[in-house]
């Protein structure tokens, strides 16, 4: 996970605290909830010029920071492509 | 030119339902004089028990009754036309029931469907905390685990039915929990728990649901957590959001119907057509608002009933908007249909207690509608799922 995206997510992240954001670390868990999901997604997409499909935007995207990271790696090939 | 000739529309055939004659008529019984006094229907409780219908969502290879989302709707409807208290407590007890049917572990489940399969289990939900400002999805309330137990003390400040429950679904934080919103919902038998009432319930409305505030001490079984712990929030996603805002939906609903029908009644009387000018431009026009935003939340209602048991992921947010959507609308539509049967039939009909239409009964119950998971709340977040969903996918 490019360390750039764990500092992205912090200020989404209240209950974070000083701990460490890792691929494994569970969003919702860490404070992210649905009225901040759109800040992130604007965060995302302006830092990595990718937009995130609507049929991506579950909750299975956003589980943990890994598995968003995916996703966003794998827009980000065709993204540069074009 | 022939045609083929086409079935005249039906209404769709009740289903029938043994014992809720029963429980209407002790629910019609009770009604008034529970309000009066703000006690739970312990009648009505009575005659849902013995007509099995507490079971209505438990599978029927557990002895219940296998009914779905729709049923619940169906039955809350009806109960609602009566005594909108006695809907939603009915409703609230399904929405446990059918988190233990498809949460509860192995164990819990062999320990619990049968006797809620028969319908012996009314079970109320406390998932209320103070200071946190209506959050369902965060918890203040520690337990400790030690030698496989649970060790809960629980302080809630609305819990409906909660003199009367057998069993309740408790949000507190998970043992190890880092952070407050990694919840769990566990169950706890009434006997598992010291229960206090620390306080009074003296509302405006929704008088019968007698939601006390208490506190619960005990200690339960590590099994009896539902799903995985800390995971309280995929139960709110896929099962306790909807079904709570389908529940709730179909109480106000009803509520609203029975009122309408309560006045259709009285004015078609030779008494009422001598009080009520039935030709009147501006009756007709508001009997024809009061039923239309009658029927818009019925369609709505159905609409979602059929989108959430066809969702593939309750995540995703057409149906998310869909589901909060058939709250905010319901809440407003149904109080305002009241409000106006209100205005249309005047103080004597329509404002005074000892009326036998007891429409100032429904409109005070119904006043609470917008404030039960708050519409100004569900607003901000379908706000949010509306930005999520550009291409507008409409669910």
């Amino acid at each position: 996970m490019d360390p750039g995206f764990a500092i992205m997510l912090r200020p989404f992240l209240k209950y974070a605290g000083d701990r460490e954001i890792t691929s494994a670390s569970r969003l919702h868990e860490l404070g992210l909830d649905s009225m901040q999901a759109i800040e992130l997604l604007f965060a995302i997409e302006d830092g990595y010029g990718v937009t995130l499909p609507d049929d991506k935007l579950v909750d299975a995207t956003f589980e943990t920071a890994g598995r968003l990271w995916a996703e966003v790696q794998q827009l980000r090939p065709l993204e540069d492509a074009s | 030119m022939t045609g083929v000739p086409t079935r005249p529309a039906r209404p769709r055939p009740a289903a029938p339902r043994p014992g809720l004659d029963d429980v209407l008529a002790a629910t019609a019984r009770g009604a008034r004089r529970t309000d009066e006094l703000a006690e739970f229907p312990v009648d009505a409780l009575a005659a849902l028990r013995a007509s099995g219908l507490l079971g209505l969502v438990v599978p029927a290879e557990h002895g219940g009754g296998g009914g779905g989302f729709g049923d619940l709707v169906d039955v809350t409807l009806r109960l609602s036309r009566e005594d909108m208290s006695v809907g939603m407590v009915f409703a609230m007890h399904c929405q446990q029931a059918m988190a233990v049917v498809r949460y509860a572990r192995p164990r819990l489940r062999a320990e619990l469907l049968p006797a809620l399969g028969r319908g012996e289990l009314y079970l109320a939900s406390v998932t209320t905390e103070r200071g946190k400002g209506g959050q369902l999805l965060v918890s203040e309330s520690a337990v400790t685990a030690g030698d496989g137990l649970l060790r809960i003390d629980r302080d809630a400040p609305i819990v409906t039915g909660g003199t009367h429950a057998d069993g309740f679904l408790i949000t507190t934080l998970a043992p190890d929990a880092a952070s407050p919103t990694q919840v769990s919902l566990v169950y706890a038998a009434r006997d598992q728990l010291a229960v206090e009432v620390t306080g009074d319930w003296q509302p405006l409305g929704m008088r019968a649901t007698h939601s006390v505030p208490m506190r619960l001490v005990g200690a339960v079984p590590e099994h009896q957590v539902l799903g995985a712990a800390g995971d309280f929030r995929s139960i709110v996603t896929a099962l306790f959001g909807p079904a709570a805002h389908l529940g709730w939906s179909a109480a106000w609903l009803g509520t609203a119907a029975g009122a309408l029908s309560r006045v259709l009644r009285l004015m078609r009387e030779p008494a009422g057509r001598r009080q009520f000018d039935l030709t009147s431009d501006l009756l007709l026009s508001r009997l024809a608002r009061i039923r239309a935003r009658l029927d818009a939340v019925h369609a709505l209602l159905r609409h979602t009933v059929t989108a959430v048991e066809a969702a593939v992921d309750m995540s995703a947010p057409p149906v998310r908007l869909l589901v909060n959507t058939l709250k905010v609308q319901a809440a407003e539509q149904c109080f305002e249909a009241v409000h106006e049967l209100v205005e249309l039939v005047g103080l004597r009909h329509g404002y005074l207690r000892g009326s036998p239409l007891f429409l100032e009964r429904a409109f005070r119950d119904l006043r609470s509608a917008s404030l039960n998971y708050a519409n100004d709340r569900l607003n901000l977040v379908n706000g949010s799922l509306t930005l999520l969903d550009q291409e507008v996918h409409l669910g």
